[in-house]
This record gives C-alpha cells, sequence and structure tokens, in this order.
C-alpha cells in the first residue's frame, strides 16, 4: 500500500513539476537569441594628454564587460556588446563619438572625464540620449538631463574632505584657513563652487584660490604667495601630474609639512605617488569614491583576478576600481530595463529605447552594491549623481591607505546660487 | 585650366568660367547630388564627421589664401578660428543676435583681430611672423580663459542652435544642409579671390615682395587683406564650429590645433584652391580612422606593454606629413592633376 502511494507522489510531483515548467521558465532570465544583443558605446582617454587614466581606465570598462558576459551571463540574459573607442582626450572627436553611438544603436554610453562628457552632453542631451560620467562636475547635471554621475562630483569631495578635516583633524580655535589649487577645467571649477556656496555653512575660510594648467611645470610663485597667508589646509582638485608638481613644490618651499594636504578624487591615485615619490606624499589626505585594491568586499576577488589575467600593470591603480564598477553600474542598469521594458523596446536602440533605458534603467536604481566596490548606487530625483558616498584616504609608506567611513555627499542645488555657471 | 584635347574657349567669359566643358557640369551635378543627398543614408556619426570636415575646410581655405596664395606663414590660425566662435556664441547665445548677423559678425571680428596681428607683417616675415603669429594663438586663448563674465572661462560656453528665419538648424542633417552650402560658398569665393587681381597680387607678393613692390602692388595693404580675408573665413568657420558643437571651452582651440590646420594645407597642395579640401578630408578620416585602431591593436597586441598606442595619432600624422614632403611635396592637388591628365592621355600617355 505504502509503495503504491509513493508512486503516485511521485508520479503525481513529476506531473506537477511538468505542467509548471513554463511558468518556472517564464520566471527565469529570458533566453537570448543569436544575434540578440544590448549595446553599449563607452570612451576613454586611452591615448592623449590624460592617457595615464584614461587607458587604466579603458581596461577596467573592457574587462568588466568581459567578466560581466562570461561569468554573470550579460545583463538581463542578452550579451552586453560595446562599442569602445578612444577619445585621444579631444573635444572633437567627443562630438562625433557621441553621435556614432546612437547610429550604432548603443543603449546609453559612458565617459570617463567630466571634460568629454562636458563635450559630448550637448548632442546627448538634445537626442535624450541618456550618459553616466566616471568622474563628474556639477556643471554636467545641474540642472539635471539626461547626463548622470557615476560617483560625487569634484564639488562633493571638496566638501566631504573639509567636513573630515574639521571633526578628525583640525585642532585648533576658530575657523580653519582653507588655500584652494585647482586645475583650470571643471575639475578645479567643482570644487571651487563647492566652497563658495558652503564655506560660511562649513565654518571654514578660504583664504586664497589659485588655478594651474594640466600642463604647469611649476607652482613655486603661487605656492609662496599662499604660504605668505598661513594656512592650515591646501586643498587641491587635479589630475596626478600637475597635483604631484604642487606638493613637491610645497616640499621645497618648507610648506609641507605643517600644514594639511588634502586632494579630489581626480589627483589621488597611484600616479600621484609615482610621480611625486613616496616621501613628497607621505601624509596627504584626499577623497575617493571606491574601495581599495585588496579590500574585503565582494567583488574585489574576481576584479582582481581579471585584472591580474588580463591588464597585469592596472594592478594597484584605483581608476581600474572605478571602470570596472562603471561596467557593472551599466549591466545593473540594462538588467533593469530589461525586465521592466522589454527586450524588443531596448533592441531598436532609438530614442523610445534610451528613455526605457534612462526611466525604466537607470531611474530604478535603489541601492544597488556594485559589489562593494563603491557606496551604493540609487536614483533620486533631480539629482543625476548615482553614488553619493566618498571616502577619505591617507597616503602612509608610498601607500593610499586608512580609509575613512563612507561619508555622504548632500546635494548642493548649485543652479540655485546666481553666480553658478556664470 | 587644362582643357581636353580639341575643346576651345570662344570667348573671356567661358575662358574664365569655373565649370568650362559639358563634363564638368556633368560632374559638378553628380557631387552635387552626391553631397545633398547625404542625409538620407548616413547616419548621425557619418554627418558629424562631414559637418566636422565642411567647418574645417572653410578654415583651412582662410589659411591657404594666407600662408599658400600670399606667403604670409600663421600658426595662431586656432586662435582666430575661437574669435569667431565665441562672436557667436556671445552675439546669439547672449545677446539673441540673429544667427546670419552673428556669422557675419564673427567672420569681421576675426578679420580684425587677424589684422592686428598680422602688422607685424610689414615688418617681418618667415619665421619672425610664424612667432608672432603664435603670440596670438596665446595671447587670445588667454583671454578667453579669464574673461570669463563673457566668455565661460575655463568651464566653457552654451551656444544655440543656428536658426534662420524660424528654421532652426539642431538635427544633425538640418547642420550638414547649412554647413555644406557654406562650405560651397566659401570655396567660390576663395576660388575667385585666388584666380583674380587680388589673388594674383598675393601670389606676386609671396614669391617676390620686393619685385612686386616695384611693380606696384601695395605691400601692406594686400598683406593685411590676406590677414584679413584668412582669419575672415576661420571666423565663419569659428561659428559654424560653436553652433554646431553646442558647447565649447578654450580646449577645443589649441596650438596642436592650428599645427594641424598648416598640415593639412601643406598635405592637401598649398597654394591651391583644391588642396586644402583634400588635405582636410584625408587627415579628418584619418582621425576617425585612429580612433577605432587605437583601441583595436591594444587588444590584438595584448603582449605588448598597454598604451602602446599612445601617440598613435600625431605620429600617424607625422609620419604622412613626412611622407608628403619628401614623395609629393605638391600635396594631393598636385597628385590629382597628374591623375586627371593620365586619365585624360590614357592609353596613349606620350
Amino acid at each position: 500500500m505504502s509503495r503504491k502511494i509513493l508512486v503516485t507522489t511521485i508520479v503525481l510531483c513529476t506531473v506537477l513539476v511538468l505542467a509548471m515548467m513554463p511558468v518556472f521558465s517564464a520566471c527565469a532570465a529570458p533566453k537570448a537569441k543569436p544575434g540578440q544583443v544590448l549595446k553599449v558605446g563607452m570612451m576613454n582617454p586611452a591615448t592623449g594628454p590624460a592617457a595615464e587614466k584614461g587607458r587604466p581606465m579603458m581596461d577596467g570598462n573592457t574587462d568588466g564587460i568581459k567578466y560581466i558576459n562570461a561569468e554573470l551571463g550579460g545583463a538581463g540574459g542578452y550579451q552586453v556588446e560595446v562599442t569602445l573607442l578612444d577619445t585621444n582626450y579631444d573635444t572633437a572627436k567627443v562630438v562625433t563619438i557621441v553621435k556614432k553611438f546612437m547610429d550604432d544603436g548603443c543603449l546609453l554610453f559612458t565617459t570617463a572625464s567630466s571634460k568629454e562628457m562636458s563635450a559630448a552632453m550637448t548632442s546627448a542631451n538634445n537626442e535624450g540620449f541618456p550618459g553616466i560620467s566616471c568622474f563628474s562636475s556639477p556643471s554636467l547635471y545641474r540642472p539635471s538631463k539626461h547626463i548622470y554621475g557615476q560617483t560625487p562630483d569634484y564639488g562633493d569631495d571638496a566638501l566631504a574632505f573639509a567636513n573630515f578635516y574639521k571633526a578628525k583633524i583640525w585642532k585648533g580655535q576658530g575657523k580653519p584657513k582653507f588655500a584652494l589649487h585647482l586645475l583650470n577645467n571643471p575639475t578645479g571649477y567643482g570644487a571651487r563652487d563647492a566652497f563658495k556656496a558652503k564655506a560660511d555653512e562649513l565654518g571654514i575660510e578660504v583664504v586664497s584660490i589659485d588655478e594651474h594648467a594640466a600642463t604647469t611645470t611649476s607652482e613655486m610663485e603661487s605656492l609662496t604667495r599662499i604660504k605668505a597667508k598661513n594656512p592650515d589646509v591646501l586643498y587641491i582638485s587635479s589630475t596626478p601630474a600637475p597635483t604631484a608638481i604642487i606638493i613637491k613644490n610645497a616640499n621645497e618651499l618648507k610648506l609641507y609639512p605643517g600644514i594639511t594636504i588634502g586632494c579630489g578624487h581626480a589627483g589621488l591615485t597611484k600616479a600621484l605617488v609615482d610621480l611625486a615619490g613616496a616621501s613628497a606624499v607621505e601624509g596627504v589626505w584626499g577623497a575617493f569614491p571606491m574601495v581599495m585594491w585588496g579590500e574585503d568586499v565582494p567583488g574585489m576577488a574576481k576584479m582582481t583576478e581579471y585584472c591580474q589575467k588580463l591588464h597585469p600593470a592596472d594592478y594597484g591603480n584605483m581608476d581600474y576600481i572605478t571602470s570596472w564598477a562603471q561596467s557593472l553600474i551599466v549591466a545593473e542598469i540594462l538588467k533593469l530595463a530589461v525586465k521592466n521594458a522589454g527586450y524588443d523596446v531596448l533592441a531598436k536602440g532609438d530614442a523610445a529605447a534610451w528613455q526605457a533605458v534612462e526611466t525604466l534603467g537607470i531611474q530604478k536604481l535603489k541601492n544597488y552594491n556594485v559589489a562593494g566596490l563603491q557606496g551604493p548606487v540609487s536614483y533620486t530625483a533631480g539629482d543625476n549623481r548615482l553614488t553619493k558616498f566618498n571616502r577619505i584616504y591617507q597616503i602612509k609608506g608610498g601607500k593610499i591607505g586608512s580609509p575613512s567611513d563612507w561619508v555622504e555627499a548632500p546635494l548642493v542645488k548649485y543652479e540655485e546660487y546666481p553666480w553658478f555657471g556664470k | 585650366m587644362d582643357l581636353p584635347c580639341g575643346t576651345r574657349n570662344f570667348d573671356y567669359a567661358r575662358d574664365m568660367a569655373v565649370l568650362r566643358t559639358k563634363t564638368h557640369w556633368a560632374l559638378f551635378l553628380v557631387l552635387l547630388a552626391i553631397v545633398f543627398t547625404m542625409p538620407l543614408y548616413l547616419g548621425k556619426y557619418w554627418l558629424g564627421v562631414s559637418n566636422l570636415i565642411g567647418i574645417t575646410i572653410i578654415a583651412a581655405l582662410g589659411l591657404n589664401l594666407l600662408v599658400g596664395y600670399c606667403g604670409q606663414l600663421s600658426v595662431g590660425h586656432a586662435g582666430f578660428i575661437a574669435v569667431g566662435a565665441y562672436t557667436t556664441a556671445v552675439l546669439a547665445g547672449k545677446m539673441g543676435v540673429p544667427f546670419l548677423l552673428a556669422l557675419l559678425c564673427s567672420g569681421v571680428m576675426a578679420g580684425l583681430v587677424g589684422l592686428i596681428f598680422g602688422l607685424p607683417s610689414v615688418r617681418v616675415k618667415g619665421f619672425y611672423l610664424a612667432i608672432t603669429t603664435i603670440a596670438a594663438q596665446f595671447i587670445i586663448i588667454w583671454i578667453v580663459n579669464h574673461w570669463s563674465a563673457v566668455t565661460g572661462g575655463f568651464v566653457g560656453i552654451s551656444v544655440p542652435p543656428a536658426s534662420i528665419g524660424g528654421l532652426v538648424f539642431k538635427s544633425e542633417a538640418s547642420q550638414f544642409y547649412l554647413i555644406m552650402v557654406m562650405t560651397a560658398l566659401c570655396i567660390l569665393f576663395a576660388k575667385n579671390l585666388a584666380r583674380g587681381r587680388v589673388g594674383r597680387a598675393f601670389v606676386a607678393v609671396r614669391d617676390n615682395d620686393l619685385a612686386a613692390q616695384v611693380m606696384g602692388i601695395n605691400l601692406m595693404y594686400y598683406k593685411l587683406l590676406a590677414f584679413f580675408v584668412g582669419c575672415f573665413l576661420a571666423g565663419i568657420a569659428g561659428s559654424l564650429f560653436a553652433t554646431w558643437v553646442g558647447f565649447m571651452n578654450a580646449e577645443n582651440f589649441t596650438l596642436a590645433d592650428s599645427i594641424l590646420y598648416i598640415g593639412m594645407v601643406i598635405i592637401g597642395g598649398i597654394g591651391t584652391t583644391l588642396g586644402p579640401i583634400l588635405g582636410v578630408v584625408l587627415i579628418r578620416l584619418l582621425q576617425q580612422g585612429i580612433i577605432f585602431v587605437s583601441p583595436f591593436l591594444e587588444g590584438a597586441f595584448s603582449t605588448l606593454p598597454a598604451g602602446f598606442t599612445t601617440g598613435i595619432g600625431p605620429m600617424v600624422f607625422g609620419l604622412v606629413i613626412i611622407l608628403f614632403l619628401i614623395l609629393e611635396p605638391r600635396g594631393l592637388a598636385h597628385r590629382w592633376i597628374l591623375f586627371k591628365a593620365a586619365y585624360r592621355l590614357w592609353p596613349f600617355s606620350y
């Protein structure tokens, strides 16, 4: 009798499983037919004057997409096909490249730098073609349109560092005195605008603002002026090469050590230590929105494996992490868009597909953890910064380390200040 | 112009015509048909590249009038283009001046600035003049970067799309038509200027200014006129560039761009109207090619150190200039003339 019950149960279960299979398969990720892919455009300054950042970033993008396709099965069940182009850090090329992405039916595009996105955003905003910039400045999305920032902007760096300084480093009385040394482009001006908007609220005094070019070879003259103003902090928002020159000059003038030096995330990379020398940058602080190499986060092992296998020279470079994380975010956006809009809408790669990716992909991001490589990614209406979290690092013994906790950067509505963009 | 065997002109007007045979007319109409139907079969990318080529042709035509015809070396052409671009940005973007008026003002403004920096040409020439025009590049860009209340400074400035009588040239295809019409008009202007009295005076100044003066040519007038006309065209190119790109800052107008323009004119064939056109097309297409080749090479030769393609663009550009200077110093235009001659005589090319 019990055997009969057992057989009946097995048969019933088998029939039930067979009957439910279409339901199960409908719930699983859609099966892509041959040739069905999701296209993405990615541009990086892999050659030209910003190649020290752009080349590892292109590698990070490439390797990240390889990992997504090979090990995660693509995005939402569809392979991600990338059109990856080198901008040479040339704005005229960027303007044509973004149009190529549109022609190729890409669903969104990415840039490495704020300069590239500045050149691409007019065409992209006109057409409603969504773009994500790894590094960004407030001018890209204040007011917000179709351009998004992967990381907190250069203004957020400045405010995060200023807050950290006041809470953890400053021991004096009254207002700490900040001297700013800024790259003469959106990288520097993002920080300038942040101090301009929030210095009083933060309780700091900006005693001088100096600018430098990306090609600067000496800042002795400007630093001599700064030294005369007796600042407590020298804040530098620039790329690694000029930052290294400024810090070396500050050492030569005996301005540093003796004051605190803080950097924005564009300058805080391994290249800064290599260019300036470990002893010159010992104790320098900086904001950076990514984890360090070797940290115990879920995505570190795979990223390290791919980096060491495909681009071992990039190991230790934090820009690689940023663009690897960018690839993961792109895949998450596509996954959400497939789920919410369906592949057929996206397959056209037209204005309707771009709108679907933006409204049903990017704007549906909610606490995506990016495998722990950066702060959680969420969209908040009116705020096109996808991540609002930064960490403050310090260089010790030639290594960038000692990270702080994640610091959330509040939204600053720059467009409400009459001087913004003027 | 060489004419096919058996073709004769019976009056002066026909002898001076740009298009003189039925074949010329047929080829010209075919060219027009091809160019003006391009938006039907090209995507935004290739239309964008075509727009960039058209704008660059206008700028290169101006430089060619100055350097190729009049022999006045200018290494600050990108600076003069910037003057035109920012004039349009300010007039059309901030003051609401109609686009066509802004376009004209851009040309005139760039021409006037060119006149100022062309004044030393009355006294100096050759390398010395080159240095004074480099100064123009640096001074103009410095002003653009630091007069931020007007120019937007380092951050940049937004420029509204061109519009004429309610017709807004916002899409890539509509911009293409605007730019191609302007390019065609500028080519016609440059061609006519070069083969007229002014052009002959330019050539006389270029070949031997002392002899030209002895013959009664006013050196100061013609040298300054060359600067004005060359920079006027640069200003027109800048104005179109500004409305095409929509957002710009000084990084769009670098010294490297100024040198690139000279390279384009040399490669195409200095002192001919066709030369700059061919030079611009070749260099701009090469630049686009490099965008694709660079990542491909990095991927194909992954055993080589990462970043080995850095600088491939300048290397290719330098190599092309060297090869042209050695193998075809008269540029692509001369090669085109040789090809046409060989084609006409084929198969009896003795």
